[in-house]
């Protein structure tokens, strides 16, 4: 009975943001264009497309007319995503004028900018003039990132409480104290003395070492541009400090790296001073190089400019792991959009729930100490044992039976990968995927769902109205209309709808 | 006067809404919402403490077999 893990994304953060904020997002055109590329539905997006160059605001139900009747549904998740982004206005619905649809100032003045081109906005950064030394290439950023972030990995893993010798002994001295403390901040790990290196994991650390990177590094991000808002406010109280990054200069600033191009070197001085602030952190995660001759320069790495691109592009959890477990400390290609033929498996599974991984990476022993009962350890391998005890506890930990499963599926040994090929069978013993589902299923008596219960209406018709639109945004999980409650995913947009419904009457 | 309240939204069988219903009618501390067979709102803070007890609880009653027995 796990609660679903809930994974901190961008999307969520966005969401939050006020109207004011995004206004100042969308100035950026490398932030619109970033949005565009990697928030917004393949409907969405042609919407955008259709309305970026119309001179005048379109009529709703004209939209209506693109979209077949069946496609309604979509049609309401797409221009609710876009509105909770501020991309587009609609007119709110009056007696008198029909509603109109446009896309938000800002937005569609960057976007186009970011299209063809021109004006001085600098917004995708200005490559460096200084000469860059040969030996920077792709493969050593590929190598640095890959370094940087699994020191953060190994970090959070090695404060998994491992039976035996299985965890322990990462490699150099983890990452800066500055990602420490923005892992505590974040509550992925937390303190806790009777643990080697005084941290433990919790439950998010968990959730977020089966990430995918991807999202891993955005996780990190937002905690990062949490704490700066944390920080500036209890600084901003007193005095107005010289240049204290404000998280919106600071996302900006991300998706501006986003957009510049792998393995050319960009100027630091071109930079504001608050940005120019931001790199050592950035250093810090391996998003960026700084070339310690000349600190001028600063090189992208592809943690950096895979940001927003689309989520298939990037390494799944699997070749994340294989690249931070990897031994082989030059094969660079295993970070990234590296192809999946690096990634060699190493778990055998048999149907009688025992387990064998040819491994002895501290990261991947850990990871499997997470699910597994581990018996006994070789050189070069471990063996283990799936039970109802450890699945229960990974479980407890809010790890999903999908993401075990997914993990021993994408870890396989090639032996096992061949033998199903031969036989034309499932690369996990069935039995074996099952009872993990089913163990999971016995602890799961009861799905929780956080969110927001609506009551008290005033009139039926307030409830009805309401109600129908929660369903038409795909936030409503409950409802009952003789007692006139419904429970709701998110309410910002229904308060939105509620206040603009009031002003209509 | 339409209200939104915070809460955690559980989905369970009707039995084990029966436990929470007991277990919060100690301290009247876990529910906001009774709202049908299968459904609850409760205390987001409380779901936590709420999945323990209801653990504890379970662990009285049911004792499943481990499916295969290893002789190590």
């Amino acid at each position: 009975m796990s609660v679903a893990p809930q994974s901190y994304q961008l999307s969520d953060y966005l969401e939050k943001l006020p109207g004011t904020t995004f206004r100042k997002l969308y100035q950026q055109p490398s932030t619109a264009f970033a949005i565009f590329r990697r928030m917004l539905p393949p409907l969405a997006k042609v919407f955008v497309q259709a309305l970026l160059y119309m001179p005048s605001p379109l009529l709703l139900s004209e939209l209506d007319v693109w979209v077949r009747p069946e496609g309604k549904m979509h049609r309401d998740r797409a221009l609710s995503i876009l509105r909770s982004l501020h991309i587009i206005q609609i007119t709110p619905p009056g007696r008198d004028k029909p509603q109109e649809i446009q896309l938000t100032t800002n937005f569609k003045n960057s976007l186009r900018l970011a299209l063809e081109g021109g004006g001085t906005h600098n917004s995708f950064g200005v490559p460096s003039k200084l000469p860059v030394d040969p030996k920077i290439d792709i493969a050593h950023l590929d190598n640095y990132a890959r370094k940087k972030w699994e020191d953060i990995l190994h970090y959070v893993v090695n404060s998994v409480p491992v039976h035996g010798e299985g965890g322990g002994g990462g490699s150099g001295g983890g990452p800066k104290a500055s990602v420490k403390e923005l892992l505590l901040a974040g509550r992925l790990v937390e303190r806790r003395p009777d643990t080697r290196g005084g941290v433990g994991i919790t439950q998010a650390g968990f959730t977020f070492l089966l990430q995918e990177a991807n999202a891993q590094v955005w996780t990190l991000l937002l905690l990062w541009l949490e704490a700066a808002d944390h920080t500036k406010a209890a600084a901003g109280e007193h005095a107005k400090g010289p240049a204290m990054p404000d998280s919106i200069d600071m996302l900006s600033f991300l998706f501006m790296l986003a957009s510049l191009e792998l393995g050319r070197a960009y100027d630091t001085d071109a930079l504001t001073e608050t940005r120019r602030n931001m790199l050592p952190a950035l250093v810090d995660f391996g998003l960026i190089y700084i070339p310690r001759e000349d600190p001028r320069q600063y090189l992208p790495t592809r943690l950096a400019t895979t940001l927003t691109s689309s989520a298939s592009a990037l390494r799944s959890v699997s070749s994340g792991f294989t690249a931070a477990t990897a031994n082989n400390p030059g094969d660079a290609s295993s970070l990234g959009i590296a192809p999946e033929a690096t990634s060699k498996g190493s778990i055998i599974i048999e149907t009688n729930y025992r387990l064998y991984a040819y491994t002895s990476s501290p990261l991947q022993i850990a990871v499997l100490a997470l699910f597994t009962q581990l018996n006994m350890r070789f050189a070069g391998m471990v063996t283990g044992r799936l039970t109802r005890d450890s699945i229960r506890r990974a479980i407890g930990f809010g790890i999903t039976a999908d993401q075990i499963i997914r993990y021993l599926a994408s870890h396989a040994h090639e032996q096992m990968v061949r033998a199903a090929a031969a036989t034309g069978r499932p690369v996990l013993p069935p039995t074996v995927v099952d009872q993990i589902r089913l163990w999971q299923l016995e602890n799961e008596r009861m799905r929780t769902m956080a969110g927001f219960l609506f009551k008290d209406f005033d009139s039926a018709e307030e409830y009805l109205s309401l109600s129908e639109y929660a369903e038409e945004i795909g936030v409503l999980v409950w409802k009952n209309d003789r007692k006139r409650m419904f429970f709701a995913s998110k309410f910002e947009q229904l308060r939105d709808y509620l206040k603009s419904r009031k002003k209509a009457e | 006067m339409v209200r939104a309240i915070r809460g955690v939204l559980i989905e369970c069988e009707p039995a084990i809404k029966s436990i929470i219903v007991h277990l919060d009618s100690a301290n009247n501390d876990i529910i906001i919402e009774d709202l049908d067979e299968t459904h609850l709102v409760v205390k987001e803070n409380m779901v936590q403490v709420l999945k323990q007890k209801l653990d504890d609880r379970l662990k009285e009653t049911y004792r499943p077999e481990e499916p295969l027995e290893d002789s190590e």
